[in-house]
């Protein structure tokens, strides 16, 4: 029956929707099961202990022991990723509350992120804090040893005292020649004393400008005196330190994966080609472009072996035969 | 017996003969030395324009010959106003002859030496780049300190006490000499008639300048030492290089001394005043500084090598058997010895001997910076083979054209400028008469400024052209 067969389309169309709408409603909360709520203020300043209240909850109910950890974007020379400031486990109203420092000026990307003990997947909570500042760190970096009265104004003291020293003598001379005039009017027409006041002049000019640089130039680390007006290196401080695990880029197993592409990446680090040739072989200022022009292996081998143009030679006691053909095959397949 | 205004009528007519003759052996060695100085400017502007490539510096060797004649040429300029300021400051009875030329060999050896460090520069106009953002942490600005200090200081010393000599040059060569020179001596003699009070002007500001300088001239090749020393590489890292520098630069400078004195003694008939025995006094110095150095040396090396880490191992292999052998032993035996036997063996304590030992060291010295310059950057710091250089055309061109500059400009001054100190070896003269006939009267301070003070309305005398034939 035509009537009883749109009724049953429509009642599966309605059914479908159902389902779907339901399935739409219903899947976050069936997918991550976890629930994160942050409570955070909106505007902290440089040196404030910053309190940031986590509460996790999964169908209505208190998640207790759980573990989150608050991170923040960072970047630092080109490379960026999540840095990880403070961690705290949730208690038995499911809530957690994370303690850190803010110790530089700068405008978060604030994540909490779920550590466990649920293995299923929970989807991150972002927010942002914003910091009042201009530039400001609360920590700059110890190095340096600090001598009381031993520093840059003595320095500047040192050496004007000397350049005043040296301009005394070229005034001296400037009343030698006065003296001489002075004494003996005759001799004006044959004599002048401007070279003395240029002397002086130039003394005394290149005094003042010897003790300007030494003034205006900015204290940095490694100094041996107060750090008052350092402004140069940013100093990132991170509360959890991650013990580094495993062996170094150097290690020669590092290179011994069995696959001749990696390998010969590594090899391409271990033996710092990337320092003129660009990380990933792409050229730089000094060495030229590997990617795409390395040419035949022979010619690569004599290359590295002997040295063009200023390049130095790699001999087989440096770098095997074997190691080169890895290099090889790395920057051939494209970096 | 010589009465005491003969002596100094010879002297004068002696100081003077330079100013006066120019033979056509000058005119020569002038233009053969221009010819070297512009073969090194043309070779200069090929690097200006084709950049540092043309020198064989890479980024592993990145300092060479130009270093070398830097620290060198510092070096030198330590002849210079260090023993003169020191001679005079002790008040040593015969130094009276050999400081004016120890001053100009300063401030020549200076000049010629900072340009070095401009040649060094791929790109030299950055040098403002020192005065305008400056960093007083870097040893590279200390240095820049400490040479511009001492260059002014080394001015001033070179300049003050030849003022009376100037107002000499100014009254006797006024009839005899172009209008360029007149106008020289008139300007720089600054109205010098030397009355009592100028005296003691004069005498104020060369003892400023003669205490002050020799903390300046100490400070200086310290600091060339610690632009090396204060970096981590291996062969450079050792706080015995300040001592280093500084006694060698003393050494070479007391060799470059004898060397130029020997020359201008020779050309100039200078045997009365340049006496056998300023040049056996001198090597005395040389020797007593030789037996210092190889003490600095043992010292350095036995420290090192007893320990004798990872990579001081290479750095000793190649300066003690390997690439740089011939020129360390060369240095060690020849340089640092070779002065202190010649001088210990009565045969060859000679002119000629003081002046072998002279050229032995300046050669060594001048290899020492060259290879502690070189091994200091050979040794790898990263598992690669050590680099290896050898100077350019380029580079031998401009050194070679430093060394004739730095003649140059001594040929140059000797045409201008009284290169004995007439009036103080006047008054050493002096007081040498007056100590050997005790029974006349030491002369008054009054006497003593009197027969300093030059004539004025001296007639051309005959003697000024005579006997200038060479």
């Amino acid at each position: 029956m035509r009537t009883t067969r749109t009724l049953n389309g429509v009642r599966y169309a309605a059914v479908l929707t159902v389902v779907v709408a339901l399935t739409m409603i219903t899947a976050p909360a069936l997918a991550a099961g976890i629930e994160i709520v942050v409570g955070a203020p909106e505007r902290v300043v440089v040196g404030q202990d910053v309190v940031v209240k986590v509460v996790l909850s999964q169908d209505g109910n208190p998640v207790e022991g759980a573990e989150v950890a608050l991170t923040y974007q960072a970047s630092v020379a080109g490379e960026s990723g999540r840095v990880e400031l403070a961690s705290a486990t949730t208690d038995v109203t499911g809530t957690a509350l994370i303690v850190y420092q803010q110790r530089a000026d700068d405008n978060r990307e604030m994540q909490i992120v779920y550590l466990g003990p649920d293995t299923d997947p929970v989807a991150p909570f972002t927010f942002t804090i914003d910091v009042a500042g201009d530039g400001t760190q609360l920590y700059v970096t110890e190095s340096g040893l600090r001598i009381p009265f031993l520093n840059g104004t003595v320095v500047i003291l040192v050496i004007s005292g000397v350049w005043v020293l040296i301009a005394l003598s070229a005034i001296y001379l400037v009343r030698v020649g006065r003296e001489g005039r002075q004494s003996d009017k005759a001799s004006r027409e044959t004599g002048s004393i401007w070279i003395s006041f240029v002397l002086a002049t130039v003394t005394i000019v290149t005094a003042a400008g010897m003790v300007i640089v030494f003034v205006r130039a900015p204290v940095s680390n490694t100094h041996i005196t107060d750090p008052d007006g350092y402004d140069r290196t940013i100093v990132n401080y991170v509360d959890v330190s991650y013990p580094y695990e495993g062996f170094g880029l150097n290690n020669a197993s590092a290179a011994l994966t069995g696959d001749m592409n990696t390998d010969g990446g590594t090899l391409y680090f271990q033996f710092a080609c990337g320092a003129c040739h660009g990380l990933t072989g792409q050229g730089a200022v000094v060495g030229p472009a590997l990617i795409g022009e390395i040419g035949s292996f022979g010619t690569f081998s004599e290359d590295i072996r002997e040295g063009p143009k200023g390049m130095p030679a790699y001999g087989e006691e440096t770098i095997s035969d074997e190691e080169l053909e890895k290099i090889y095959r790395f920057l051939d397949d494209g970096g | 017996m010589d009465t005491l205004t003969n002596w100094r009528e010879r002297l004068i007519t002696r100081t003077t003969r330079p100013t006066l003759v120019t033979t056509y052996r000058y005119w020569l060695w002038l233009g053969f030395l221009v010819v070297i100085v512009g073969n090194g400017v043309f070779q200069y502007t090929r690097q200006l324009r084709e950049g540092l490539y043309v020198t064989d510096m890479r980024d592993r060797i990145s300092w060479g010959l130009y270093i070398t004649a830097f620290v060198f040429f510092i070096g030198i300029s330590h002849a210079g106003t260090l023993i003169s300021a020191i001679l005079r400051a002790s008040k040593v009875s015969w130094r009276a002859p050999v400081t004016r030329i120890a001053e100009f060999i300063t401030a020549v050896a200076l000049i010629v030496g900072a340009s070095f460090v401009l040649i060094d520069m791929g790109r030299p106009e950055r040098i403002f780049n020192v005065y305008l953002h400056g960093r007083w942490q870097s040893p590279i600005m200390w240095d820049v300190m400490a040479i511009t200090t001492y260059l002014a200081a080394s001015i001033i010393y070179l300049y003050a006490p030849m003022i009376p000599d100037l107002g000499l040059y100014r009254d006797r060569l006024k009839n005899k000499v172009g209008p360029v020179r007149n106008f020289v001596y008139r300007t720089l003699a600054l109205d010098w008639n030397g009355s009592p009070k100028q005296f003691k002007l004069l005498g104020k500001a060369i003892g400023i300048m003669m205490l002050i300088i020799i903390p300046i001239a100490v400070s200086v090749h310290t600091v060339v030492s610690w632009i090396f020393s204060m970096t981590l590489r291996v062969g450079w890292n050792t706080s015995i290089f300040g001592v280093l520098f500084v006694a060698g630069a003393i050494f070479s400078g007391v060799a470059t001394l004898i060397l130029v004195m020997a020359v201008l003694r020779k050309i100039y008939h200078w045997e009365e005043y340049l006496t056998q025995k300023h040049f056996l006094y001198l090597g005395y110095l040389l020797a007593a500084f030789g037996a210092f150095m190889v003490y600095v040396n043992i010292n350095e090396y036995l420290t090192e090598g007893f320990k004798l880490e990872e990579a001081g191992e290479f750095a000793f292999r190649q300066l003690f058997i390997e690439d740089f052998a011939v020129m360390f032993w060369f240095y060690a035996i020849g340089g640092l010895l070779g002065p202190v036997v010649l001088m210990l063996i009565p045969k060859t304590r000679t002119i000629a001997g003081v002046v072998t030992a002279a050229i032995l060291v300046d050669i060594a010295m001048f290899l020492e910076r060259y290879f502690i310059v070189v091994t200091g950057l050979r040794v790898p710091l990263m598992p690669y083979e050590p680099a290896n250089y050898a100077p350019t055309f380029v580079e031998w061109s401009i050194f070679i054209a430093g060394i004739a500059f730095f003649c140059l400009l001594i040929t140059i001054a000797i045409k201008i400028f009284p290169m004995l100190a007439v009036w103080e070896m006047t008054e050493e003269h002096e007081y040498n008469c007056a100590r050997e006939h005790p029974t006349e009267p030491l002369p008054t301070e009054f006497e003593k400024v009197a027969v300093a003070m030059p004539e004025k309305t001296l007639p051309d005398d005959e003697s000024t052209t005579q006997g200038s034939a060479s």
